[in-house]
C-alpha cells in the first residue's frame, strides 16, 4: 500500500504515514490509506489495533483528547486537515460522525436534526431538511407524527439512525461510523445495514466494526488493523472486501478473519 | 485437594462465619448509635428553639385596648344629639313608646313585656328569635349569666341550693320571662360545674330544702327577671330559701360581689378583667354559669310609621350621631332624631358596642383610629406627629402602630417557655393574679407583627421587618456577584484550561479557598471593601449618600465579602455539574461542526443548569445564615430604618439572633428563639426549592 500524495478525484480521504500518539504511548503507526469516494469502507481488526483511532483521526475528533498528537498526513481535498492553517470546525463539518452508542441531544426530534443545520448557517427551509434527512436515515415514517417528543423517547436502533439523520442534515461528504451497531440488537443492525448500503449512493461512509460478518456483508473495502507485540496498531492489509476475505495475503489476517487469532 | 484444606470447613467454617457476622452487627450498632445521637441533638435543638417561641407572656397595658375603644364610643354616643339615658328598662320603653321619633335598644324580656307599645326592627331582615338566637345570626345576641363564687358554693348551703335549682330549671321557664334558653352544652357545663363545686346532685338538691336561708343578688337588670322567676318558683315548691335581688347595674353588682356583699351577680356581659382581680385579691374565685341568652330588640314605638328595620351601617349611625331620620335613609322623614338607650354603666351598653362597633382596635377605620390618637394623647403630641406625617395621610397600619405604642403602651412583665405554661399552667395563673394589671396570653413570639415591625428596644414592640430586608438585600448582592463570576470561572476551567501550571495553581487555590474560615473572610471584606474601597462602596463616588456621615460598612461590602465567601463552592458545584455532562453531548456537536463555545453554550451549560442551581442556591443558604464575617464587615447592632439600597446599613437575621440573645432580658430570648425559627424556615425553603429544581430537571440521558 504506497501512497502517493497527489489525489485523484477518485479518493475521498487519504493518510499517508499516519501516526497516532496518546503522550508517549504509540497507538498507531505509519497508516498508509485511501479511501474511495461513496464507497464504504470498512476498518476490522482486534481490539487495541487502533482502528477507532485512525476513524477519529480522520475529522480531528482526537483533538479533545488532551494528550493526543497525530504525526502525518491526512489529505482531504488534496489538503492536509493537520496543517495549522486549517480550522477543525470547517474538517468536522465535512466530514460526520456517528457514535458507538446513540447519542441524541436531550432535545426534541426536530431539534436534534435542525440544529447542526441552524448553527452552520442553513438558508434553505428547515422543515423541508428535517424531513429528507429523517427520510434519508429511514425514520420518517416511524417519527413524522411526534417531532416534538424527546430524542430519548425512541428505542436504540432509532435513536442511532436519529444520529444518522442528524449527521447527514449537514450534508457532510464523509460520514464516519464508529460500531455503529454494537449497542443494537440484531434487527436494528439489520436496518442500520441496509441504511449504510443506501446512503453510500451519496456519501462516502468509513465504517469501524467489531463483527466481521457485517463488515463482509457491507463494506466495499476492508482495512485489517493488528497490533504489535508493544500494542501499537498497524495496517496490516487493505483491499476489497471480496478479495480480502476470500483471498488475503497475509497470514495475519487469514488467521483472524477465519477465527484463530483475535 | 489441597486447596480444599487450605479453607476452613465444616464446624470451623460455620464459626468462621459467624465471627465475621458478628463483627458485622458491631459495626451496624455503632453506626445506629452514631445516627441516633446526631437525630437526638437536632431534636433537642429544635425543641429548645421552640420551646422558646411559644409560651405564656404577662402583659401589662397603660390602657387596656377595649376599655379605650368602649370609652371613646361611649363619649361619642353620649354626645350625640338627642341622646337620653337609662337605669330603668321598663322607663326605657316606656319613653320610646311615647314618641314616634325615637329609637333605642333594650333586652328581649323588657321589649316582650312592652311588646303592645313597641315596634321590633330587624337588623340586617334578621329579628331576634329562639332560631336566629341560638344560631348567632342576630347581631345584638349576647349571653346571660349568674355567678358566684368557689367558695359561697361550698360553704353557704342556700347558695348552694339556689344555683343548683336555677340550674337545673331555667331552660323550662325561661321562655316566660322573655329571653331564650341557653344551648344544651353550656346548661350541662354549668350543671357539671355545680355538681364538681358542691358535692350534691339534683336528687340530693332537696335535702337542702329546709336549709332555710338567705341569698343576695345584686348586678344587671337584665337578668333579674330570671332570677327573681326562679326565686318564686323555688319557694312555691318548698324550699325555705329567700331571695333578694337588687337591680343596680352589672358593675356595681360585681362590686358588691367582689367586696363579699352578694352572693349571686346577674350579668348579661362576663366578669371584666380588672374585676376579676379585685375578686381575687378579697380571696373570691368567681366562679359563672350560663343561664340563657338574650337577643337585645331595637325597637321604635307603634306610632312610628315609617322604620322597617336597618342595616348595621344605619343602625350604627342612628345609634351614635345621625341628627336627622332623613340623615340615615333619604326617605324618612327629615325630623331630630332621639336616642334613647340603657346607661353606660349597663352590660347592654358595653355589648351593644362590642356588637354593632367591635372592641378590637385593629378592627376599626384609620378615621376612629386618628380619633383616639387625638383623644388619648396630649395635644402637643399629637401636634407633633401631625408635623411628621398628617394623621389623616397615615395608614391603617401605621396609625395601629402608633395607638398600640402610645396609648395602650404594652410591656412584657414575665415571659414563660412553652412546657412551662403547658405543664405548670396553674402556677403561672396564680403568679399573675398576683399583679393586679397584668393580664396573662398566650404568645406565639412568631406572628404577623413581629415579621413586620422594625426593630425596637422594647421586646413587645420589636419584629425582624429591618432583619430580614437586611438578609435579602444582603442576599442579592451575594447572589449578583458570586453566581455569574463562580459559573465563569468554572466554564474557563472546566472547559478552556489546559491544565497547565497557572490552571492547577488556580484550581488548587480554589479548593484550599473554601475551607478557609469564615472570620478570615470578613477581615478580607473589613480590609478590601470596607477600608480600601470605602469611597465606592460607601456610595460616594456616586453622590448617592451623604457624605459626612457614609462609611464602608454597606450592604454592599456585606454582599461582597460573602460572595467571595461562597464563591469557592459555587465554582467547585459548578465544575462538578459541567463535568457531569456526558461526553456524548459534546462529541455529537463537535461532530456536527459547532465550534468550542457553541457546543458550550447549547448543550453544556443548559444540561449543567440544573446543578449549577443547585450548587448556588446551596452555596446561597450558607451566605444566608453566616454571622461572622458580618461582625467584622460592621452589621449594625441597632438599626430602626429599613434599608433601601446596596448603600444602606444594615443588619441581618444570624446578627439579630446573636444580638438578642446576648440581652439579660429574657423577653428577647424568646424573640431570638422566634427569629431562628424564621430563618430556619426561610433556610429550608431555599434548600427545597434546591430539591425541586434538581428533581425537575433531572434528566435519563
Amino acid at each position: 500500500m504506497s501512497a502517493k500524495p497527489a489525489t485523484n478525484g477518485k479518493y475521498a480521504i487519504e493518510a499517508h504515514n499516519l501516526n497516532v500518539f496518546y503522550g508517549d504511548f504509540q497507538a498507531v503507526r505509519d497508516v498508509n490509506l485511501r479511501i474511495e469516494k461513496n464507497k464504504i469502507t470498512a476498518l476490522i481488526g482486534p481490539s487495541g489495533c487502533g482502528k477507532s483511532t485512525v476513524l477519529r483521526s480522520f475529522n480531528r475528533m482526537n483533538d479533545l483528547i488532551p494528550t493526543a498528537r497525530v504525526h502525518g498526513q491526512v489529505r482531504f481535498h488534496g489538503k492536509n486537515i493537520y496543517d495549522p492553517d486549517v480550522d477543525p470546525v470547517l474538517v468536522r463539518r465535512r466530514i460526520g460522525m456517528v457514535f458507538q452508542k446513540p447519542n441524541p441531544f436531550p432535545k426534541s426530534i426536530y431539534e436534534n436534526v435542525a440544529w447542526g443545520a441552524k448553527i452552520n448557517g442553513f438558508k434553505g427551509d428547515l422543515d423541508q431538511l428535517v424531513e429528507e434527512s429523517l427520510r434519508a436515515a429511514a425514520l420518517w415514517d416511524e417519527v413524522k407524527n411526534k417531532l416534538d417528543a424527546s430524542g430519548y423517547s425512541l428505542s436504540g436502533g432509532q435513536q442511532q439512525r436519529l444520529c444518522i439523520a442528524r449527521a447527514i442534515a449537514v450534508k457532510p461528504d464523509i460520514i464516519l461510523m464508529d460500531e455503529p451497531a454494537s449497542a443494537l440488537d440484531p434487527i436494528a443492525t439489520l436496518r442500520i445495514e441496509d441504511l449504510m448500503i443506501e446512503l453510500a449512493k451519496n456519501y462516502t461512509i468509513i465504517v469501524v466494526t467489531h463483527n466481521m460478518q457485517q463488515a463482509a456483508r457491507v463494506s466495499d473495502y476492508t482495512a485489517f488493523f493488528t497490533v504489535t507485540p508493544d500494542r501499537t496498531g498497524y495496517l496490516e492489509e487493505f483491499g476489497p472486501t471480496s478479495e480480502l476475505f476470500t483471498m488475503p495475503k497475509s497470514k495475519v489476517t487469514e488467521d483472524y478473519i477465519t477465527g484463530r487469532f483475535g | 485437594m489441597s486447596s480444599q484444606s487450605l479453607y476452613p470447613e465444616g464446624p470451623e467454617l460455620e464459626a468462621f462465619v459467624k465471627r465475621r457476622r458478628r463483627l458485622g452487627v458491631v459495626w451496624r450498632s455503632l453506626f445506629l448509635l452514631a445516627t441516633t445521637v446526631g437525630v437526638i441533638v437536632l431534636m433537642v435543638l429544635l425543641l429548645t428553639i421552640i420551646n422558646d417561641s411559644f409560651g405564656y407572656v404577662a402583659l401589662e397595658y397603660k390602657v387596656a385596648p377595649e376599655k379605650m375603644v368602649l370609652a371613646w364610643f361611649e363619649k361619642v354616643m353620649l354626645n350625640a344629639p338627642g341622646v337620653e339615658t337609662f337605669e330603668d328598662y321598663d322607663d326605657l320603653a316606656a319613653q320610646i313608646a311615647a314618641r314616634d321619633d325615637a329609637v333605642g335598644y333594650l333586652s328581649h324580656a323588657y321589649y316582650q313585656a312592652h311588646a303592645d307599645e313597641l315596634r321590633l326592627a330587624p337588623i340586617d331582615g334578621v329579628a331576634p328569635d329562639a332560631e336566629t338566637v341560638a344560631n348567632g345570626s342576630y347581631l345584638l345576641t349576647r349571653p346571660l349569666y349568674i355567678y358566684t363564687s368557689l367558695e359561697a358554693l361550698r360553704e353557704r348551703g342556700a347558695t348552694a341550693a339556689f344555683v343548683g335549682y336555677y340550674l337545673y330549671h331555667v331552660s323550662e321557664t325561661i321562655e316566660q320571662v322573655g329571653y331564650f334558653p341557653a344551648p344544651d352544652d353550656a346548661i350541662a357545663q354549668a350543671q357539671r360545674d355545680w355538681r364538681e363545686a358542691t358535692g350534691l346532685t339534683p336528687e340530693t338538691l332537696a335535702e337542702n330544702m329546709a336549709t332555710s336561708g338567705r341569698v343576695a343578688a345584686s348586678g344587671g337588670a337584665a337578668v333579674a327577671p330570671i332570677t327573681l322567676a326562679m326565686a318564686e318558683q323555688m319557694q312555691r315548691e318548698g324550699f325555705e330559701i329567700e331571695v333578694s335581688v337588687s337591680e343596680k347595674g352589672a358593675a356595681a353588682g360585681f362590686e358588691d360581689f367582689c367586696l363579699g356583699q352578694a352572693d349571686v351577680v346577674n350579668a348579661g356581659r362576663a366578669i371584666a378583667f380588672d374585676e376579676e382581680a379585685l375578686c381575687r385579691s378579697n380571696r373570691i374565685t368567681p366562679v359563672s354559669f350560663q343561664v340563657g341568652l338574650d337577643g337585645m330588640a331595637v325597637v321604635v314605638s307603634r306610632s312610628n310609621h315609617f322604620v322597617d328595620g336597618f342595616t348595621l351601617e344605619e343602625l350604627q349611625y342612628a345609634l351614635s350621631t345621625a341628627p336627622r331620620w332623613s340623615d340615615v335613609r333619604a326617605n324618612w322623614p327629615d325630623k331630630p332624631l332621639l336616642r334613647f338607650i340603657p346607661a353606660p354603666e349597663s352590660a347592654a351598653f358595653e355589648v351593644f358596642i362590642d356588637a354593632a362597633f367591635g372592641l378590637e382596635p385593629a378592627s376599626h377605620h384609620e378615621r376612629v383610629l386618628s380619633a383616639l390618637l387625638v383623644d388619648n394623647l396630649p395635644v402637643g403630641v399629637v401636634r407633633r406627629l401631625n408635623r411628621e406625617k398628617p394623621l389623616d395621610q397615615r395608614s391603617h397600619d401605621e396609625l395601629y402602630q402608633l395607638v398600640v405604642e402610645r396609648i395602650i403602651e404594652p410591656t412584657i412583665v414575665q415571659t414563660w417557655s412553652l412546657l412551662e405554661s403547658i405543664f405548670e399552667k396553674e402556677t403561672i395563673e396564680a403568679a399573675v393574679a398576683q399583679t393586679p394589671r397584668a393580664r396573662l396570653e398566650f404568645r406565639s413570639w412568631v406572628n404577623k407583627d413581629f415579621l413586620t415591625s422594625p426593630q425596637s428596644s422594647q421586646p413587645e414592640l420589636a419584629g425582624i421587618r429591618t432583619a430580614i430586608l437586611g438578609s435579602l438585600w444582603v442576599v442579592l448582592i451575594t447572589l449578583l456577584f458570586s453566581v455569574p463570576v463562580g459559573v465563569g470561572a468554572a466554564i474557563y476551567l472546566e472547559e478552556y484550561g489546559s491544565g497547565r501550571w497557572l490552571d492547577q495553581l488556580i484550581e488548587t487555590n480554589i479548593n484550599n479557598l473554601a475551607g478557609v474560615p469564615s472570620i478570615i473572610y470578613g477581615m478580607l471584606g473589613l480590609a478590601v471593601f470596607v477600608r480600601a474601597l470605602e469611597p465606592l462602596t460607601s456610595g460616594q463616588v456616586f453622590g448617592l449618600v451623604d457624605p459626612t456621615t457614609a462609611n464602608g460598612r454597606t450592604i454592599l461590602s456585606a454582599g461582597l465579602t460573602l460572595g467571595l465567601l461562597i464563591l469557592p463552592i459555587i465554582i467547585i458545584n459548578a465544575r462538578e455539574a459541567i463535568r457531569a455532562v456526558p461526553r456524548a453531548f459534546r462529541e455529537a456537536s463537535y461532530g456536527l461542526g459547532a465550534t468550542k463555545w457553541q457546543t458550550i453554550w447549547y448543550h453544556v451549560l443548559p444540561n449543567a443548569i440544573p446543578g449549577i442551581l443547585t450548587g448556588s442556591i446551596l452555596a446561597i443558604s450558607r451566605a444566608f445564615g453566616e454571622t461572622a464575617p458580618l461582625v467584622v464587615v460592621g452589621a449594625s447592632t441597632a438599626i430602626f430604618m429599613d434599608p433601601s439600597g446596596p448603600f444602606s446599613k444594615f443588619t441581618t437575621l444570624p446578627i439579630q439572633i446573636y444580638q438578642w440573645t446576648a440581652r439579660p432580658q429574657e423577653a428577647f430570648h424568646n424573640l431570638a428563639a422566634a427569629t431562628i425559627i424564621v430563618l430556619l424556615t426561610l433556610l429550608l425553603l431555599l434548600n427545597a426549592a434546591a430539591v425541586i429544581l434538581r428533581n425537575r430537571h433531572q434528566r435519563s440521558y
